[in-house]
């Protein structure tokens, strides 16, 4: 075992640990905090894969804008709505089957695919290569997702702005 | 348009305008005063600690009458005859023991009106303001100068110099009713 | 750097950690020592006042003995608190705060992670600080930690904008995201920074200095903000929330909060450095150069490199002393109706200048 092989395992762990504790968490709080730890760690199975722009994309877009805004919506409405939020278990004998299936379904997949390893240091950035690529052959869909990201911004104004006048 | 430029030049312009003005305050000796080590000098008048001049004191117990808040508590002893007390700095001539000299500077208001009446200016205020202490009991200030004994001492002597003046009396007076049960017509004059 | 310590001690990994834990024990440490030490007396002499001078000559061992009375004082968690998130935040925190360092080039010898993502690892890396902050106001359990922790979370979101404007603008003209590689850009002489134009040449270089200035400006500003420090201090405004998100905590815990804000201000302005005055280059050239001597240069390099920094941070300490605090509304106006735009505007400027 190498050094990579620590790291990959230190942050697969950590992975594995904080989303079990997202789904049996019965506060909501703690379930979200721990949805950062399992971004977190899927951030750096990202860097060992080579994906280093994906991995700094993963940390500022899912911790530093999906969860923050996550967390207060958790914490500005946790208490002021009068919606009980239900955090027990329910339904576990189908659901116990489903995961059961699909969790044979990966493990099979797992062991049937042939993985290419490459050596996870001297990996070339890929940043240069993402850009050329996004800005060429994938212009227009990025273009599009622009726009779309544009509307949404001012759509979320208009509807914010609505309320006040 | 044109405010909202202005409005960021002033901003950035005020901001250089107070970080000139702190900057030059880098440069400017500290008001500071190193209070244990270093302090400011008091003004001649001030009224702190009262001190008493034993040497003067004649024991006329004026300051203790004139104490508002009676912190002041004097006893005295009268010397006897042979001792001599000396003078005071200004000439005047002692008569008493003193044997207890109190002052409860926890009661003392600083009002010195104890200092006016002193016909020899032995209390005054003096400039010393730290006199803090753990006990209030360590806050009584005992100016006599006697020691507990010579107290003792001053007092029996006292007691025997007045007891000897008594039996003098006594005898004086025992004389004189002899002398008068001896010769009734002469009025003699003791 | 790796490649030396494995030498020495062997084991990859060891060197590895110690590698890692370098910038914190050789420099954040003693940095925060001296900075909240030169924070006190900056503040006092500004003040016409002398500061601490009773611990040590001149009062200079004051912050080593706050240390120790931080390090002995009990550890007060109060009783209605999420213990779990409250113990957890500091770290939180102090990590999110820490992990910036490794994108930072301290010499041409060292540096924690030349990645080519460099600076845009810092920006993200930043929002652990965020939710660490939002956890610690939640944890507390106090209305004051929580509404400081949100006006920071706001703050700081906010902010990240016209900073990253500004980033991209220098990313723009850099061409490369890794802060090594722009640093390497502006080597030789201070007119060859960033702020001066950069390595541009003839008339363009010229023109781009007042645009370089309003960048630097912008991002020095949004930097303050994101560190929380007046005039942008809204959230641990003592006067109303006692003193925000870090409250509740006492002893190592707030000390490890102290120590993230400081290791945070020492970041910003090691960013402002790197982006816009050349990183860990002397403006005069070597003396190691000059003379030969090969392993002279990165201490040197490590020597201007700190003295940028501290310079950056003297003037937030300056700043701090000068300004009153900016109220909710003003900040959100200056961020959102100020620096925005003119981050906008200037990102379209350098690019066009860039292109010609």
């Amino acid at each position: 075992m190498n050094l990579y092989d620590y790291i990959f395992y230190l942050f697969a762990l950590l992975t594995v640990v904080s989303a079990l504790v997202v789904v049996t968490s019965k506060n909501i709080v703690h379930a979200a905090f721990s949805l950062m730890f399992t971004l977190f760690g899927i951030s750096g199975l990202y860097v060992l894969l080579g994906a280093d722009f994906i991995a700094v994309v993963q940390i500022i877009v899912y911790i530093g804008g999906i969860l923050i805004l996550l967390l207060f919506g958790v914490m500005l409405t946790n208490k002021i709505t009068n919606v009980e939020i239900k955090t027990g278990t329910i339904k576990t004998i189908p659901m116990a089957i489903i995961t059961g299936v699909f969790g044979a379904l990966l493990i099979s997949i797992m062991y049937g695919t042939k993985w290419s390893s490459a050596p996870p240091d001297n990996m070339p950035s890929t940043l240069q290569i993402l850009g050329n690529t996004l800005l060429t052959e994938y212009v227009l869909i990025f273009e599009l997702l622009g726009m779309l990201l544009l509307v949404a911004l001012i759509g979320a104004a208009s509807i914010a702005r609505r309320g006040r006048e | 348009m044109k405010q909202y430029l202005i409005n960021t030049w002033q901003a950035i312009y005020t901001v250089l305008v107070g970080m000139k003005i702190t900057f030059k305050h880098l440069f400017v000796p500290s008001v500071t005063i190193q209070y244990p080590d270093v302090k400011q000098p008091m003004v001649d008048r001030v009224r702190n600690r009262l001190f008493v001049n034993m040497d003067d004191c004649i024991g006329c117990d004026q300051c203790a009458r004139a104490c508002p808040v009676n912190c002041i508590e004097i006893e005295t002893v009268k010397s006897v005859p042979p001792e001599d007390l000396g003078k005071t700095s200004q000439g005047k001539k002692k008569a008493l023991w003193v044997t207890k000299f109190d002052i409860d500077i926890a009661k003392c208001c600083y009002c010195s009106l104890c200092v006016y009446p002193c016909p020899t200016d032995c209390i005054y205020m003096t400039d010393s303001y730290e006199f803090s202490e753990f006990e209030r009991n360590d806050l009584i200030y005992k100016f006599a100068t006697l020691t507990p004994e010579e107290t003792e001492e001053k007092k029996a002597n006292f007691e025997k110099f007045q007891a000897e003046k008594e039996a003098k009396k006594a005898a004086a007076a025992a004389a004189k009713a002899k002398a008068a049960a001896e010769s009734k017509p002469d009025d003699k004059k003791e | 750097m790796y490649e030396i310590l494995t030498d020495i001690i062997g084991n990859q990994i060891v060197a590895y950690v110690i590698a890692a834990a370098l910038p914190l024990f050789v420099f954040i440490l003693p940095f925060a020592l001296v900075a909240v030490l030169a924070e006190r007396k900056v503040s006092a002499f500004m003040q016409d006042r002398l500061g601490p001078m009773r611990t040590g000559p001149y009062g200079l061992l004051q912050t080593v003995a706050d240390i120790l009375k931080l390090i002995q004082k009990e550890d007060i968690v109060a009783s209605d608190t999420d213990k779990k998130l409250f113990n957890l935040a500091p770290i939180l925190v102090f990590a999110g705060s820490y992990a910036a360092f490794a994108a930072i080039p301290f010499t041409s010898a060292y540096i924690g992670s030349s990645a080519d993502v460099g600076i845009f690892f810092i920006i993200a890396i930043s929002s652990l600080v965020v939710a660490g902050i939002l956890m610690a106001g939640w944890a507390s359990n106090n209305k004051y930690s929580l509404l400081g922790s949100m006006r920071s979370v706001a703050q700081i979101i906010s902010y990240e904008i016209p900073a990253a404007l500004v980033i991209l603008t220098m990313v723009m003209l850099t061409g490369t995201l890794s802060l090594s590689e722009m640093t390497e850009m502006q080597t030789q002489y201070f007119w060859n920074w960033n702020i001066f134009g950069g390595a541009e040449t003839g008339i363009v270089k010229i023109l781009l200095i007042p645009f370089m200035l309003v960048g630097f400006i912008i991002f020095y500003i949004s930097s303050l903000a994101e560190v929380n420090r007046t005039p942008f201090d809204i959230p641990e405004a003592e006067s109303e929330l006692v003193a925000g998100y870090h409250t509740e905590y006492s002893g190592m815990k707030f000390a490890m909060f102290f120590l993230a804000e400081y290791a945070n201000m020492f970041a910003v302005s090691a960013i402002v450095v790197a982006l816009f005055f050349g990183g860990y280059h002397s403006p005069f050239g070597y003396l190691g150069n000059a003379i030969g001597i090969d392993w002279l240069i990165p201490v040197e390099q490590l020597f201007w490199f700190t003295v940028k920094g501290t310079f950056f941070v003297i003037v937030q300490m300056w700043l701090r002393w000068t300004l009153p605090r900016l109220r909710v509304d003003q900040l959100m106006n200056v961020c959102w109706k100020y620096l925005i735009p003119y981050a906008f505007v200037n990102l379209i400027i350098v690019g066009i200048l860039t292109l010609l």
